[in-house]
């Protein structure tokens, strides 16, 4: 059977209305009837529904299922000691793996079918950036998403908050504390060829100008790239004594273990993206003495106080695997949530939770995170990062917040 | 024989009503309608693989960078004050152009090798958004302004799938006028036999060029509306990823016949939509366990390919077979 050969009279786009694909349409125009809105979206006399749109399957999947592990981890203990005001806090996670495409869909999903009340954590800057202007249309808050893009907190919009700084930021102190400490007169930099990549250069540029000193090199690779023998040995040639690395784990360790296989024992400062106990269980002895930007200490069992040692045996029970730094990021920006939803009263609206988000101002928490800070004419949170270095295999803080 | 495809024609419907019945039942309305604005503009794409790779027998893996071209043609336009209606015909007649150079190796290379031209093609053109900083603002992206013509925009999503459906239904239009015509009959004997092809005064490159101009042309369309839908255009939105989609799209839907963008469109972009109303009512564990859409959505394109190796639409025989 030909599968469009249903005409009407001489009509040329008679496969148009071909049985199957005449249907759809038939049924889908048929299916127009009104959203039922809500005066406070996702807000019930039982619960508030929050939704989240994360990579469970994509690229950066290794970021999004722990963070949303933290996040329900978060909202689970709330639900469990009674919700907030007597409502019961849900979590409604999307998996758009990256991909805008799905993300527009997975929002459009969220904020008719869920009727979410506000955003968490949506990961991955393309998807934020595709999202984030139906989100904010459709009048929910966008909070805390997961990308360095600097329009997530800015212009200043009611709508808009954030917790994590640029990489631009962090970096900016970071080169500027490391030359500060006069070890370093040729700074390197090897950076992924994508927008990550970039602002981290801004960042470092930055520094480095405000320490009067210039990059002596710098070299890039692309996103998926497991070889960078080329790029070690053309920083090498360089007389790099310093090589900020713009990378994320794989490229961490690959780029670590390419100079020491040289015997080239230069220091090598990485971002938060590469600030992972990933980076050492898979780098091992290579990625001894690498120094790496902390936003959020990562949570290990050994050096734990007894608050974060009780958080990560929760943890372990629940999920069956040890936490990581990205799980607890999702925790305290589910808490953050709460913490405002909590001061924003049993009439909890979109305008009242926003007033207090305005106003919350946290202290330091048992993972030895910053103290947040929002105002009416700052949504972002934090700027500062730490300095951290694998020491006897494991990330061990090294300096306070940089200013 | 008559009662069979009649028996078929209405299983399929009554199957097709009843997904679309119970995605209905499932999502909401503006979410559906979102939801065939991208379906429809990923058929438009899927109609340019079927072209080049189903009609002219030609491999293309750079089909993405074409979606590129048009993406970035529009954009940068509407930034400059064009009417994106005005500035859809541009993104079109680039995106042709795009598809043309694409094709010059077809005229010494053939097979595998001319496949692997087309995938040199479409790393330097995401090479290109990203160097060219000043046009693309490289990898930081471009945001997109929604389409819309004398005060009229296509912000909701029922405009958005209004848009998509006439653009789908003039690309229908013009791909049937092409296969029908001696164009269309020159691709399929290029796909058949070159050689013989060429004894028959046929010039095999000129064939293949005028392919993947026309695929070319509806990638730029696909990828101008592909733009304004998202909102927001960079660089790793195009990259090898997109065009192995599409070409399982193709595949998926029937790459023989015009009607397989359509299914293989709704199987890449609604099944993983409709999946997840299914994963709202399983246990926790499984429904949050990482990878599960990708799972689900292999074990689909696996299942049509067993139970229907030639694509959802392959049995079909339209004025190309």
């Amino acid at each position: 059977m030909r599968a469009f050969s249903f005409t009407i009279a001489s009509a040329r786009l008679g496969w148009l209305l071909s049985r199957p694909f005449a249907s759809c349409l038939v049924v889908l125009a048929l299916s127009v009837t009104p959203a039922a809105t809500a005066a406070a979206p996702g807000v019930s006399a039982t619960e508030i529904v929050v939704g989240s749109i994360q990579d469970l399957s994509g690229p950066i999947a290794m970021l999004g299922a722990p963070v949303r592990d933290g996040m329900l981890m978060r909202f689970d203990e709330i639900n469990a000691s009674g919700g907030i005001h007597g409502r019961k806090l849900r979590l409604a996670v999307e998996d758009a793996a990256y991909d805008p495409k799905k993300a527009v869909l997975a929002a459009r999903k969220l904020i008719e079918r869920d009727d979410v009340f506000a955003f968490l954590a949506n990961m991955g800057t393309p998807v934020v950036m595709a999202t984030m202007p139906l989100i904010i249309e459709a009048g929910r808050p966008h909070l805390f998403p997961f990308s360095p893009h600097e329009s997530t907190y800015t212009p200043l919009e009611a709508l808009k908050f954030q917790m994590f700084a640029p990489y631009q930021d962090y970096m900016n102190a970071a080169t500027r504390h490391m030359l500060a400490s006069g070890r370093y007169a040729r700074p390197c930099l090897l950076y992924q060829d994508d927008d990550y990549g970039l602002e981290v250069m801004k960042g470092v540029e930055a520094g480095l100008a405000a320490s009067g000193a210039s990059l002596a090199g710098r070299t890039s690779y692309k996103r998926g790239a497991t070889d960078l023998s080329s790029q070690i040995a053309r920083l090498r040639a360089a007389e790099c004594d310093l090589v900020v690395l713009a990378t994320v784990v794989r490229e961490t360790v690959a780029a670590m273990a390419e100079a020491r296989k040289l015997g080239w024992n230069v220091d090598m400062l990485v971002t938060a993206s590469g600030y992972s106990a990933q980076t050492h269980e898979l780098g091992g002895a290579a990625v001894e003495g690498l120094y790496g930007v902390a936003v959020l200490p990562h949570p290990y069992a050994e050096t734990a106080s007894p608050e974060l040692a009780a958080w990560i045996g929760r943890y372990r029970a629940r999920f069956g695997v040890a936490p990581n730094v990205w799980g607890a990021m999702g925790y305290t920006i589910a808490d953050l949530f709460a913490q405002a939803a909590t001061r924003a009263g049993p009439e909890l609206t979109v305008e009242g939770f926003v007033a207090v988000l305005e106003n919350l101002h946290t202290g330091r928490d048992f993972f030895g995170g910053p103290a947040y800070r929002f105002s009416a004419q700052d949504h972002l949170g934090n700027r500062q990062g730490r300095l951290a270095q694998v020491r006897g295999g494991r990330w061990e803080i090294i300096s306070d917040y940089l200013e | 024989m008559t009662a069979s495809p009649i028996r078929s024609a209405v299983g399929t419907t009554i199957a097709v009503a009843a997904v679309a019945a119970i995605a209905l039942g499932a999502f909401g309305v503006q979410q559906m309608l979102g939801q065939l604005a991208f379906v429809a503009t990923y058929a438009i794409a899927g109609l340019g693989v079927i072209l080049i790779v189903g009609q002219s027998g030609q491999i293309s893996l750079g089909q993405g960078a074409l979606l590129a071209v048009g993406a970035y043609v529009q954009t940068y336009l509407c930034l400059r004050g064009w009417p994106a209606l005005l500035a859809l015909p541009l993104a079109l007649v680039l995106g042709g152009a795009g598809g043309w150079f694409a094709s010059l190796p077809a005229r010494r290379l053939g097979g595998l090798y001319f496949g692997m031209s087309t995938l040199a093609f479409a790393l330097i053109v995401e090479e290109v958004l990203v160097r060219w900083e000043s046009v693309t603002r490289g990898s930081a992206g471009l945001a997109v302004p929604a389409f819309g013509a004398g005060g009229w925009t296509a912000g909701s999503p029922e405009r958005q799938a209004l848009v998509s459906l006439v653009a789908l239904a003039a690309a229908f239009w013009c791909c049937r006028r092409l296969l029908a015509s001696r164009i269309g009959r020159a691709w399929r004997a290029v796909r058949d036999d070159e050689v013989a092809a060429a004894a028959c005064g046929i010039d095999p490159a000129e064939t293949k060029t005028r392919a993947f101009v026309a695929g070319g042309a509806l990638s730029g369309l696909a990828g101008a509306l592909y733009a304004h839908w998202i909102g927001f255009v960079s660089p790793e939105q195009f990259g090898l990823q997109l065009s192995f989609e599409l070409l399982i799209l193709a595949f998926v839907g029937g790459v023989r016949s015009l009607a397989g963008a359509l299914w293989g469109a709704i199987v890449i972009v609604a099944i993983p939509q409709l999946l997840s109303p299914v994963r709202d009512l399983l246990p926790a564990g499984l429904a949050n366990a990482a990878g599960f859409d990708a799972i689900a959505l292999g074990a689909v394109i696996v299942a049509v390919i067993l139970f229907r190796p030639q694509g959802i639409a392959g049995r079909g025989a339209g004025p190309g077979d």
